[in-house]
């Protein structure tokens, strides 16, 4: 589901100019490729400084809302007490260190390895069951013509995004639960017995429904856009050339939709080890910690609940550190595959 | 009149991760190493204060009258008060206003949705108390996470309520680095200053000694206060069914009780119960306690808490228990009004709370307390509350006119049942928060929105029951805590504010997520063995050697 969270603004961007590199945003000294490197810093510096000055607040916040607090892991080697102090902050200085003994405590603890795997099995999950979802449903909304239609289509599709997931599992529990609608049908027809949300086997599949009925509908924005940038010309070409309904999509709109598929692709693969938190924080009492416990959770518990911020860091450390391989991995698959990616070199 | 109890939010307090002790005993030399790291200032925040050295840093205590109860406490039961009061006869229990009506800061919990800020009740009770008080209301359920983030900033509010439950981690350690020793302007005769807070009990105070120094303002608690198994006494009486007096009866009453097909269940989740009726003690320092046989042992370590916890399960095997209890979703306390579960655990609260929410649309609505049974059907072996469970206490660093203020607002909230202040506290003003009928007050609907927490957090005073628009279930709960009470006995710490050393903060936080999974079987008997022995290995020994020397030192407390 973060594959609507966090690639959504980003991801219409790449594929706008992918398609038609907008004049205002390519400089008009550069031409051609390698041209802006010979022209010095300092020229580039005065001809782009309304651009620069405009990102400034951007790079402002960014630095100080992401970057300054990263100093913060600096917990994660310590046995850190935020009251040793006068403030949290200086408390670090007041801290033992204790180097990687965190570190160990964390490959120690099957625990933890129990919540990799949980998370790992969600992710592989989500990407199998989920990811698609967004790409046939837009291309559904998108062969729908009469625009009334599709507009009250695209709303109901939206609409479960903005329910919080308080209320997700609630209307879940109340029709899938063993009190619940089915469960009440089932009953009153001789079969007792269904309870869908204490089963800890099928936790897994639970979630990933829940994450599709909440966020699939959010996820055909990016895919729409896409979808929308691509000239009729082409489709009538192709249908000049006796390109039925399914060659018009094989060949026209899925090429189309590829760049936007790789770039959340390679997004969602770096969020991997994100698979959602307050879904798992509050369904966990009913299949268990063994059955819902991952990565967000524990190192919320860990820290958080228990106050244990040292460990929580070091396991945020090193889950932030795989995602930083992943994307870059990813990317690396991307570009291998002739696609954009996050970025180039 | 305990507002919030700690039953009341436990679920709140939900010690989350099932691995700390499997994490500490990963570091299994990790002891030695943290206490290393314990550093000297630590060793003074640890432990307990208690007899002659404790006696020394208490308020005197001085009784006042204003109304005598017409039923005394026995048996550590609150008092009650079941007569009228008349209410143009209320007497002020100080003459004027102690406050001097410089502002001051508060951060309490707050379950509910606070009223505004300069709402007509937070202002009539800062004038009539000379107070300048800004509210900083926290959901109390997720208090826990508010409070230690705040103690570890640099700006601590004023004054902040903390209640027992959330002393977990490192925070317990936390109060003694950040509060301040209060023995200056309460210690001895000092207090007689703010005679609402002398009638407070000194077991009462002796709960606010934090590192050596008395730093919290309490909120006594009667010791025989004990989770409740509600029952709807309507329906029982319909049905014709009888009240369970041992843990088989309740377990066939509650198989004849369940109908899927009708949406009835017979209870919601009765963990709570169970180990009142198997004797657990309470988790915490309440825990500890030596047996007859001379052995020290935490609660987890008695026999009866496997039989508690398998009990429970063998009711969620049976299907008795509402499954939105057995996914946890959702509200009991709704379920037992709408009438899908017959059966459940809360505090003392919802006695009144819940006569009085139904008393208009649904006028048959009858609740009742079960009295607890013995494990073999006989009386039950009950353990003793603490004798306060929330403080408030005020910032190192604050000035002398803050303090002030700050107790003059406490000693406000502590007003016994009787005066004007209590009125004030518990209704509001007449007119705006409450009307009266036929003598009795009746909050209105302005009323229950501002008249909500906030100031009772503050500090109260001897626990009693007042409930002037139904005095009968005042009767009740004074009645159930007497006859409750006469089963109950004290364990080995009762009476003593305990600070573990930080090395063992996380040692037994696993053991409530794990209760819950057992129960609802995700997690298997052995996984709960399992967890003892580790608990015992990776520190809980050690721990035991600690308490012993500290009840050597102070004591016991029973």
């Amino acid at each position: 589901m973060s594959l609507t969270a966090g690639s959504r603004p980003d991801g219409t961007r790449p594929a706008a100019a992918v398609e038609e590199p907008t004049a205002a945003l390519v400089p008009e000294a550069a031409p051609q490729k390698g041209a802006a490197h010979k022209v010095p810093w300092r020229v580039r510096l005065r001809r782009d400084r309304a651009l620069i000055l405009m990102t400034l607040p951007a790079i402002g916040l960014l630095v100080l809302f992401n970057y300054i607090p990263l100093l913060g892991n600096v917990v994660a080697f310590q046995d850190y007490d935020p009251y040793a102090s006068s403030n949290g902050i200086t408390a670090i200085f007041h801290s033992p260190w204790l180097g990687v003994e965190q570190f160990s405590r964390m490959v120690d603890d099957p625990l933890f390895w129990s919540a990799v795997k949980n998370t790992i099995v969600l992710f592989l999950l989500q990407l199998v069951l989920f990811f698609p979802i967004p790409i046939a449903l837009a291309l559904l909304i998108n062969s729908v013509i009469r625009p009334r239609v599709r507009a009250v289509a695209q709303a109901i599709m939206y609409l479960p995004h903005f329910f919080s997931w308080v209320l997700v599992v609630t209307v879940f529990q109340q029709v899938f639960g063993g009190a619940g609608i089915i469960a009440q049908t089932l009953e009153d027809h001789g079969w007792s017995g269904f309870d869908l949300m204490t089963n800890a086997d099928l936790f897994k599949f639970l979630v990933t429904a829940q994450s599709v009925w909440k966020d699939a509908g959010w996820g055909i924005i990016v895919f729409l856009a896409a979808l929308a940038a691509v000239s009729t010309d082409l489709y009538e070409a192709a249908a000049m050339d006796g390109a039925g309904r399914w060659r018009r999509m094989w060949h026209v709109t899925l090429p189309a939709l590829r760049p936007v598929i790789a770039l959340l692709l390679v997004l969602r693969v770096g969020d991997a080890l994100s698979v959602g938190f307050e879904q798992f924080l509050l369904q966990r009492d009913a299949v268990g910690v063994g059955a819902s416990e991952v990565l967000d959770t524990y190192v919320w518990n860990m820290g958080i609940q228990n106050g244990d911020f040292s460990y929580a860091a070091a396991v945020g450390l090193v889950k932030g550190a795989i995602g930083v391989c992943l994307v870059l991995a990813a990317n690396k698959f991307a570009h291998l595959l002739g696609e954009q990616g996050v970025y180039k070199k | 009149m305990t507002p919030n109890s700690p039953s009341a939010s436990a679920p709140s307090r939900r010690s989350f991760l099932a691995s700390t002790a499997v994490a500490a005993a990963a570091v299994a030399g990790g002891v030695p190493l943290l206490t290393a790291c314990g550093g000297s200032e630590n060793k003074d925040r640890e432990g307990t204060t208690s007899g002659k050295a404790a006696d020394k840093l208490l308020p005197t205590f001085v009784a006042s009258k204003f109304a005598d109860p017409d039923i005394a406490s026995k048996n550590g039961s609150a008092a009650g008060y079941t007569g009228k009061v008349e209410l143009s006869a209320l007497a002020a229990s100080v003459a004027k206003p102690l406050g001097s009506g410089a502002p001051f800061k508060v951060m309490s919990p707050f379950w509910g949705s606070p009223p505004k800020a300069d709402c007509a009740y937070y202002t009539a009770l800062d004038k009539a108390a000379g107070t300048k008080v800004t509210w900083q209301n926290q959901d109390g359920n997720t208090y826990g996470q508010k409070l230690g983030a705040v103690l570890a900033s640099s700006s601590i509010p004023d004054m902040v309520v903390v209640p027992i439950w959330e002393l977990v981690g490192k925070i317990s350690n936390a109060v003694t680095a950040k509060f301040m020793d209060l023995g200056p302007y309460l210690a001895g005769d000092k207090v007689k200053k703010y005679p609402n807070l002398a009638a407070i009990p000194s077991d009462s105070w002796k709960m606010g000694i934090f590192g050596g120094a008395l730093r919290g303002i309490p909120m006594p608690t009667a010791s025989a206060t004990f989770n409740i198994a509600y029952y709807r006494k309507d329906v029982f009486d319909k049905k014709g069914y009888k009240v369970p007096t041992s843990p088989d009866e309740f377990m066939s009453w509650a198989k004849e009780a369940t109908s899927a097909k009708a949406k009835v269940y017979a209870v919601g989740d009765m963990s709570w119960t169970a180990f009142n009726v198997f004797g657990v003690r309470p988790s915490g320092t309440l825990g500890w306690h030596i047996g007859d046989d001379g052995k020290l042992t935490y609660r987890i370590e008695q026999p009866e808490y496997l039989e508690a916890l398998e009990w429970t399960r063998k009711l969620f095997a049976a299907g008795v228990v509402h499954p939105d209890d057995k996914a946890r979703s959702g509200d009991a306390g709704q379920r037992f009004t709408a009438g899908k579960i017959l059966m459940y655990n809360m505090d003392m609260s919802h006695w009144y709370g819940k006569t009085a929410e139904q008393a208009k649309s649904n006028p048959d609505f009858k609740i009742e307390a079960m009295d607890i049974f013995g494990s073999d059907g006989g009386d039950p072996q009950l353990w003793a509350s603490q004798p306060a469970n929330i403080w408030s206490l005020i910032r190192k660093g604050a000035s002398k006119e803050t303090v002030e203020n700050a107790l003059a607002a406490a000693n406000f909230a502590a007003a016994p049942y009787g005066t004007k202040e209590r009125m004030l506290v518990d209704y509001g003003v007449e007119g705006t928060h409450y009307t009266v009928k036929d003598g009795v007050p009746v909050k209105n609907d302005q009323g229950n929105q501002e008249v909500v927490n906030a100031w009772v957090m503050l500090a109260a005073p001897a626990p009693y029951f007042a409930h002037p628009d139904y005095p009968d279930v005042a009767r009740k709960q004074v009645e159930w805590e007497q006859r409750m009470g006469a089963f109950m006995k004290k364990t080995s710490t009762y009476g003593m504010n305990i600070v573990e050393p930080t090395r063992y903060a996380n040692l037994s936080s696993q053991f409530e997520q794990l209760e819950i999974d057992f129960v609802r079987g995700n997690k298997k008997l052995s996984d709960v063995q399992q967890a003892i022995s580790t608990w015992k290995s990776s520190g809980g020994d050690k721990l035991r050697d600690w308490y012993k020397k500290l009840i050597d030192k102070n004591g016991s407390g029973n």
